[in-house]
């Protein structure tokens, strides 16, 4: 059994080996972060004609700007998320993984302002490492990324199981891992009940 | 120096169990937020501060003087014609304020998490940019696990070479694992912006 039960720790850990350690540099990639706040600093903008339809609405509006850009892995605008900047121009916020499209609708200059903010390699490891299967309407690539995340996280549940059976049904039961688990469990406690 | 590792591994393992535990069941939380009740308890209560205040931390402070049971990070300061609306805010719970400048009078509405939703709101918690000790604290947790967990794999893969039967089918879930990964970071990066 215990052969069993580590033959399965080893292949399921070798399987979900780059999982495991996107989410340990995501976890030091927040431990980093100075804010809250991402910075929204643009790292090119351009300009491409674009003419709006005299009685279209925003929504309209927002739907021709989507399929004419064709921004990769984005999806179409909701109503709820369309702004309007201190100019009165329509703001459309296209969100990818890895940052946002701003696209501002200039309506008197028939044209289109694109601001690409570009999210840094460790805000990019971290939004990846958060992708989930519960948004069923994300592009196919961030699906198939979700399906794969999904198994490594109910692999990371198993060595949590497997790796205490093993521990304990090892013939050296060392004493210092006891004292670290307690310690661990301690501090995870006092925490939990600091923030309640 | 197998055995170092092997120490070193389970060391690492028990000091991060109860973290990754929690980690593990909010992920499947998110993942499947349909299968859990998140609905947070809410409470509302009104408390008499002095009258005239413009200063969002000056109230929560005076706030959190007044009920002890008041205590967080200072969030979302918004001052208005009225008063001041802002947040005071710990993992899992949350305090909702609205200050009225002309009567003194805070509301504060208290929503408190049950089980799930405070594991949801610790997994979200990291950082050294928050103010309150615990917090801190907890953002040291957070960096010590992720380390762990870093350093976890890495000894993991060593203790897997030096097992001779599991090497070669071991080398091809490796393989499948980091060309599907490094495959798919790619093709996402490379979307733009």
């Amino acid at each position: 059994m215990r052969n069993l039960v580590l033959k399965l720790h080893i292949y399921a850990g070798l399987l979900t080996f780059a999982q495991l350690m996107l989410y340990g540099v995501a976890g030091l990639v927040a431990s980093a972060q100075t804010a809250a706040e991402r910075p929204k600093i643009p790292r090119t903008i351009r300009h491409i004609p674009f003419t709006v339809t005299a009685s279209a609405t925003d929504q309209q509006v927002a739907d021709d700007v989507y399929r004419a850009l064709r921004l990769p892995l984005t999806r179409p605008m909701p109503g709820w998320f369309l702004r309007r900047t201190p100019e009165h121009d329509l703001l459309l916020d296209f969100y990818n993984i890895n940052g946002i499209w701003r696209v501002v609708v200039l309506e008197r200059e028939s044209r289109l302002r694109i601001e690409e903010i570009r999210n840094s390699l460790g805000l990019f490891l971290g939004d990846v490492h958060a992708i989930t299967l519960s948004d069923r309407e994300a592009p196919r690539l961030v699906r198939v990324w979700a399906y794969y995340n999904e198994f490594a996280m109910w692999c990371l549940l198993a060595f949590c199981c497997s790796g205490v059976y093993l521990w304990l049904t090892a013939q050296a039961r060392s004493w210092w891992a006891w004292a670290s688990l307690a310690t661990a469990t301690v501090s995870f406690a006092a925490l939990w009940m600091a923030f309640r | 120096m197998y055995k170092i590792v092997r120490n070193v591994h389970l060391l690492l393992a028990s000091f991060s169990l109860p973290f990754l535990i929690m980690y593990g069941l909010s992920a499947v939380q998110m993942s499947h937020s349909t299968w859990f009740q998140l609905k947070p308890a809410v409470d509302e209560r009104q408390i008499s501060l002095t009258a005239g205040q413009s200063d969002g931390r000056a109230v929560a402070r005076a706030i959190m003087d007044r009920d002890q049971t008041v205590k967080g990070e200072i969030t979302n300061v918004q001052p208005n014609d009225a008063g001041i609306a802002l947040r005071i805010v710990v993992p899992g719970t949350v305090h909702d304020v609205r200050y009225e400048r002309a009567s003194g009078l805070a509301t504060v509405k208290t929503s408190v998490a049950g089980t799930m939703g405070m594991l949801n709101r610790l997994h979200h918690w990291a950082g050294f940019w928050h103010e309150p000790v615990s917090m801190k604290m907890w953002a040291v947790a957070v960096a010590v696990v992720s380390a762990a967990l870093l350093l976890l794999g890495a000894s993991g893969i060593y203790m897997w070479f030096t097992r001779r039967p599991e090497r070669r089918i071991g080398l091809a879930l490796l393989a499948i694992n980091v060309v599907f990964a490094v495959t798919l970071l790619t093709l996402l990066r490379t979307s733009g912006p």
